[in-house]
């Protein structure tokens, strides 16, 4: 009977004492553990991407069959920060290879975090050259830690028939898209939709305003009040007021029904895989053959430069604890630029091959008016680099950009409101904001 | 000498049937909340040495005061419409012989299948009027789009009406089945003196479950307070960032696995944790809710 | 009211007082029909939603049927994603859910046992942390079960969700009360009389008797488990050990049902197909609350105050 007793009391001593010694942050346990441990057992990788790269990596899972034993994990992009925090607190259960939006690698590259696996000894240098510069986003403090899967960088997608329909000129510079946009009120025709992605990705980044102008790792440059973010909110909230910039989104169930199926986007700021993703699919806009083109970006005044921004173009990021790092290397290197496996896919690849690859296919596609990957190539050099990537989720506060425009089309509000999250957010991430 | 054995058998048999709920609770209440306590005290980049840096770090967040006041707006819709709606709900079925009342109160039932996930997946399609069976109210009103609906102010009222939604059918049969417990002489006593069926709802029975009017409010209260599921989902999916850390459960998430900042999500943690309790020991100590249960505690062991 | 042969030649004159009763009657009718009819729209728009193709729901009448081959259609496509994981979601919640009542029932009833009928120590202690853990819901505790749970070892694994789920405070109450006011004191006292000791008492006397309390604690244990999803959402994070309404909530935001952005030819997951897989955390629920619903009339909490 007392020994019931003080069975009880030691099993209530013994879940004390061990909440005592496992408080407190990270536990110490370390690398991956289970089958993977140094050499013995067979050589693992967990996949974890979003439904678009699903059928990339099953390829590659087919490529290394009898090699390699590979997991292949389908996750929406918000949840991969999440997925690997959580194994960094739990340390154990990392994704060895992970597909991420692209400020991703900055939270993963921040020694807090320690996720990002260093790709410098394990990516052959032939491959960064192939690059060619444009997989610099990746590059931070010397090092590697991700390589592009793809570019996103801004073009002006136009309808040639809706332009020949209203004799209107291809814009080269913003001043001229402005005029040309407003050219579209009362036709029924718009210029795009501002309330996404594309308003910081075309407008805000290529006119350089500082959004997060990561300057090194202690300070970040925010500045809502800097003329190059002024100057868009002065030339996008008149076409916004007058209509022809609609406030909602590009995938909002309204605007597809009401505008884009209906043919009426005379032109829109738009990344690289626009066409292919967006403009093309029958469930999408599903806009007809021999209408659709690609221009340059416009040219802001005073600037030299017709410069991109990037909307979306997703990294591949490798696993640092990891026991077999080549590994995760290699299946990066393979997702990211293997030529055969990227030539039907509809993002731009950044790495030269593949995107011969690619190329050779949309480059003569009837569908589009003349050559769209021509304007494409010119913009991949002048994609802005300001932008850089940062260890607080700066991505996260995008939607509520596009949420603030959505709801009440004040672009100046909504501008400011996104930005201040943003140095709240750099703040407390422990950079010091300058303007 | 007898006696004294059979007490203690009676102790330990007492304790031995007790042991695996007491086991359960300290594995899965109290040694939680003592090593959250203890990481929310625990190094963070900003406060490297600990302390309470964490929770100065949470109150000063930015997006913790619109957090606190979208719940507090929520709540504020959500309780007095479940009281209001429950109350009457109830009082009205008891107005009606209860053979005809079966059929709605398994109508009422129906909802409580669509609560979390589901619930965000039905009424995104019960409000967007592209898919709505109420498209043609919505288009009287002039609502045609689904961004008229779904944007930042109105996620008070949408939350609260799935909330609303989820909770009101299953209370509204259990308020119902409280009825039925009244005494019938009460009843009978109000009818002699002329009260007809409405008075008798409203004046006699709605005073007489008071008590468990308050409860099913503390409860919904508390469950409330905790609201993550549907503005998360709603966040990630159809409407992206739209209402984003727009919840206290949902800023302690982002700070924990987006914002790598694990001491400060377990103080958020704490401090909510540490509203409910005080609004637990308020009713528990400061009601008469308990007092029987309480009560029927000291015959026993006088017994 | 009087009626003879010659009032039927004058207009009958209606008291006030009946009219006020009569009208009265049908507003609260026309409410309680109201509200149920609200109550059941959404879960019939669920039911037939699957039935049809996404362009017919988006055209079609909101609650017309479709077709039966519509249901079939859209559970070929959910079993496209990652290879039949709607699958594995569906086998897990059905034991997770199926271990938690077990074991959180028979733990709950034991206790509340003990609580009403032995010579427990401590037991107003016990009583109050109960009372206490009863109010506050367990997502307040999900972000510190994640610290313990990734401590313990037992992260990413089918009991990081189903210990938790064990711990069932409202059950142990309710066994309390019933154990303590349901059970006549004579029938306790026979059996110590028959020579019964407290564990006799228990399986002779108490078991035997607690049908409708168990009906009660596995019907609440069940919905709550059911249901559940920031817990599984933080302590599990692969795919296969996830439960139907995580799952539902990885659908979301991985296909383009309801994340147009995700891709129009990524999945052929469409807003029929996401119906299905909701009807199929919908449903059990509805069921299990269907069946159980006279439970619910006895009178969950009349016996915890005078009654």
């Amino acid at each position: 009977m007392n020994r019931k007793l003080i069975g009880a009391a030691v099993v209530m001593s013994g879940v004390l004492l061990l909440s005592a010694c496992a408080g407190g942050g990270t536990t110490s346990s370390e690398t991956g553990e289970g089958v993977d441990e140094v050499a013995s057992g067979p050589r693992t990788l967990l996949l974890y991407v979003d439904p678009v790269r699903e059928p990339a990596a099953l390829a590659y899972k087919a490529s290394v069959e009898g090699e390699i034993d590979v997991t292949v994990e389908v996750l929406g992009q918000e949840e991969i920060l999440a997925k690997v925090a959580l194994a960094n607190q739990t340390g154990q259960g990392w994704p060895d290879v992970t597909f991420n939006p692209s400020n991703n690698v900055g939270v993963f590259q921040d020694p807090l975090n320690g996720y990002a696996l260093n790709l410098d000894e394990y990516v052959d240098s032939a491959i960064i050259e192939g690059y060619n510069g444009s997989g610099d986003w990746c590059l931070i403090d010397g090092s590697y830690y991700c390589l592009k899967n793809d570019l996103a960088q801004t073009v002006l997608w136009y309808d040639t028939v809706i332009f020949d329909e209203l004799g209107l000129t291809v814009p080269t510079t913003m001043e001229e898209f402005a005029a040309t946009a407003m050219k579209l009120k009362g036709t029924g025709y718009v210029a795009g939709a501002i309330g996404d992605q594309g308003y910081y990705a075309g407008y805000l980044w290529p006119s350089g305003c500082p959004i997060s102008q990561v300057l090194d790792q202690e300070t970040v440059r925010i500045n809502p009040d800097a003329v190059e973010c002024t100057r868009v909110i002065e030339l996008v909230q008149p076409l916004v007021d007058a209509g022809v910039l609609d406030s909602r989104g590009s995938f909002d169930a309204g605007f597809l029904e009401d505008v884009a199926r209906q043919q009426k986007v005379a032109m829109n700021i738009g990344p690289s895989w626009w066409g292919q993703f967006v403009i093309r699919p029958e469930d999408s806009w599903a806009i007809p053959a021999g209408r659709i083109a690609a221009a340059e970006m416009p040219l802001w005044s005073g600037e030299t430069t017709n410069w991109s921004g990037e909307w979306g173009g997703g990294v591949w990021v490798g696993n640092s604890h990891a026991p077999n790092p080549q590994d995760v290397a290699d299946a990066i290197v393979f997702l990211a630029t293997d030529p055969d496996m990227r030539a039907d896919k509809v993002t731009f690849p950044g790495y030269k091959p593949a995107f011969e690859a690619w190329s050779a296919t949309i480059a003569t596609d009837p569908y589009y008016v003349g050559d769209v990957t021509a304007a494409m190539v010119a913009q991949v050099p002048k994609i802005r680099q300001d932008e850089r990537p940062a260890r607080f989720d700066s991505r996260g506060q995008l939607g509520v950009l596009s949420t603030e425009i959505q709801g009440s089309g004040d672009i100046d509000a909504a501008t400011r409101k996104f930005m201040e999250g943003l140095a709240e957010l750099a703040a407390g991430a422990g950079y010091t904001v300058v303007k | 000498m007898l006696r004294h054995r059979s007490k203690l058998m009676g102790q330990i048999n007492g304790m031995l049937m007790f042991l695996p709920y007491l086991v359960v609770l300290v594995m899965f209440a109290i040694v939680p909340i003592v090593m959250a306590f203890r990481v929310s005290l625990g190094p963070s980049r900003l406060y490297p040495e600990g302390g309470f840096g964490n929770y100065l770090f949470v109150f000063e967040d930015f997006r913790f005061l619109s957090a606190v006041g979208n719940v507090s707006l929520f709540l504020l819709i959500y309780l007095p419409a479940m009281l209001i709606v429950v109350a009457v709900l109830s009082l009205l079925l008891d107005t009606v012989q209860m053979k005809y009342t079966l059929p709605l109160r398994l109508a009422y039932l129906v909802p409580a299948g669509i609560s979390g996930s589901v619930a965000i997946l039905v009424w995104y399609f019960m409000l967007e009027p592209t898919y709505s069976p109420f498209a043609g109210i919505f288009a009287e009103i002039g609502l045609t789009e689904g961004v008229q609906i779904f944007n930042t102010t109105n996620l008070v009222y949408i939350f609260a009406i799935m909330a609303f939604f989820t909770g009101a059918g299953n209370w509204i049969v259990i308020q119902y089945g409280s009825l039925q417990s009244i005494p019938q002489d009460i009843l009978e006593a109000a009818r002699m003196d002329g009260a007809n069926v409405f008075q008798q709802a409203f004046l006699i029975k709605l005073p007489l479950i008071r008590k468990y009017l308050v409860y099913m409010l503390i409860l919904v209260f508390a469950s409330g307070l905790q609201i993550f599921v549907e503005p998360y989902l709603i966040s990630s999916s159809v409407y992206p960032g739209l209402a984003k850390d727009w919840s206290l459960n949902q800023l302690s998430y982002t700070l924990a696995f987006t914002g790598s900042n694990l001491g400060a999500a377990m103080a958020l943690s704490m401090v909510m944790l540490l509203v409910s309790v005080i609004v637990a020991l308020v009713i528990i100590y400061r009601t008469d809710f308990f007092d029987e249960a309480r009560g029927k505690m000291k015959e026993k062991t006088i017994g | 009211m009087g009626k003879s042969l010659t009032a039927r030649k004058r207009p009958q004159r209606v008291p006030l007082t009946k009219v006020k009763a009569v009208s009265g009657k049908a507003v609260a009718w026309f409410i309680m029909i109201l509200f149920a009819v609200f109550s059941v729209i959404p879960m019939l728009w669920l039911i037939l939603a699957p039935s049809k193709t996404q362009v017919e729901l988006q055209r079609s009448a909101p609650l017309s049927f479709g077709s039966f081959q519509g249901y079939s259609d859209a559970w070929n496509n959910l079993m496209v994603f990652q290879d039949g994981r709607i699958v594995d979601w569906i086998i897990n919640s059905i034991w997770y859910t199926g271990v938690q009542v077990l074991v959180a029932c028979t733990i709950a009833i034991l206790a509340g046992y003990a609580l009403s009928a032995t010579r427990l120590p401590l037991r107003k202690t016990m009583l109050i942390a109960t009372l206490v853990a009863m109010i506050v819901p367990q997502v307040a505790f999900v972000l510190p079960l994640f610290v313990e749970i990734s401590a313990l070892g037992i992260y990413n694994t089918a009991w990081a969700i189903i210990l938790p789920g064990t711990f069932y405070p409202f059950g142990v109450f309710l066994s309390y009360i019933y154990f303590s006011t349901t059970i006549p004191s004579e029938l306790y006292e026979a059996a110590k009389i028959d020579g019964c000791g407290d564990w006799g008492t228990f399986f002779r006397v108490a078991v035997p008797l607690s049908g409708g309390l168990i009906g009660m604690l596995a019907f609440f244990s069940f919905q709550v488990n059911w249901i559940n999803f920031f817990l599984p959402f933080v302590v599990v994070s692969s795919g296969d050990v996830l439960t139907l309404p995580v799952g539902l909530g990885i659908l979301f935001s991985s296909t383009p049902a309801l994340s147009p952005q995700v891709g129009a030819n990524a999945l052929p997951i469409r807003a029929p197909e996401i119906a299905l897989a909701g009807m199929l955390v919908a449903i059990p629920i509805l069921i299990v609350f269907l069946f159980s619903a006279r439970l619910l009339v006895r009178g969950v909490l009349a016996g915890s105050v005078k009654g």
